[in-house]
């Protein structure tokens, strides 16, 4: 099952679905504009620009999101955090949601 | 009596995927402390 998506780029913003310009390919970090505190159940996730406050609700997920930048992309960040083959299209989409909220963007 | 019929239900399926993100909305909560 070939799973390679082509990151689309464009102006319009549908609500819905996932970030489309979102590409797990590319090397990515968490938001300098974020603060994400380690909590039992995973993490509280607070956004300084948009002030919305999410919930990580895996220390997986945790991990995935503050490993991003030590990682050349999503997939070594995700692989490196432990998830499951079986789970990762649930944490990719989980990170695209995360880069289109802003928690986390591509790092230069 | 007639004994009571129980349908067989197939195997329940989440009915709901579990999300693991939650986002939580704080509008309106301005000044509370």
């Amino acid at each position: 099952m070939s799973t390679d998506a082509e990151p689309v780029t464009g102006t319009s913003s549908d609500a819905g679905s996932a970030d489309p310009a979102f590409d797990p390919g590319l090397p990515h970090r968490c938001s300098p504009r974020v603060a994400l505190r380690p909590e039992p159940f995973g993490a509280l996730v607070y956004h300084f620009g948009t002030r919305r406050l999410s919930f990580l609700k895996t220390p997986q997920l945790v991990e995935v999101v503050s490993g991003l930048e030590h990682h050349p992309d999503v997939h070594s960040a995700v692989a490196a955090a432990g998830v499951e083959e079986a789970q990762r299209p649930a944490y990719l989409r989980a990170l695209a949601g995360l880069a289109a909220n802003g928690t986390i963007e591509p790092r230069p | 009596m007639a004994p009571i019929e129980q349908s067989e239900s197939p195997a329940e399926e989440p009915l709901v995927e579990e999300t693991l993100v939650e986002e939580v909305s704080i509008d309106g909560m301005c000044g509370v402390y």
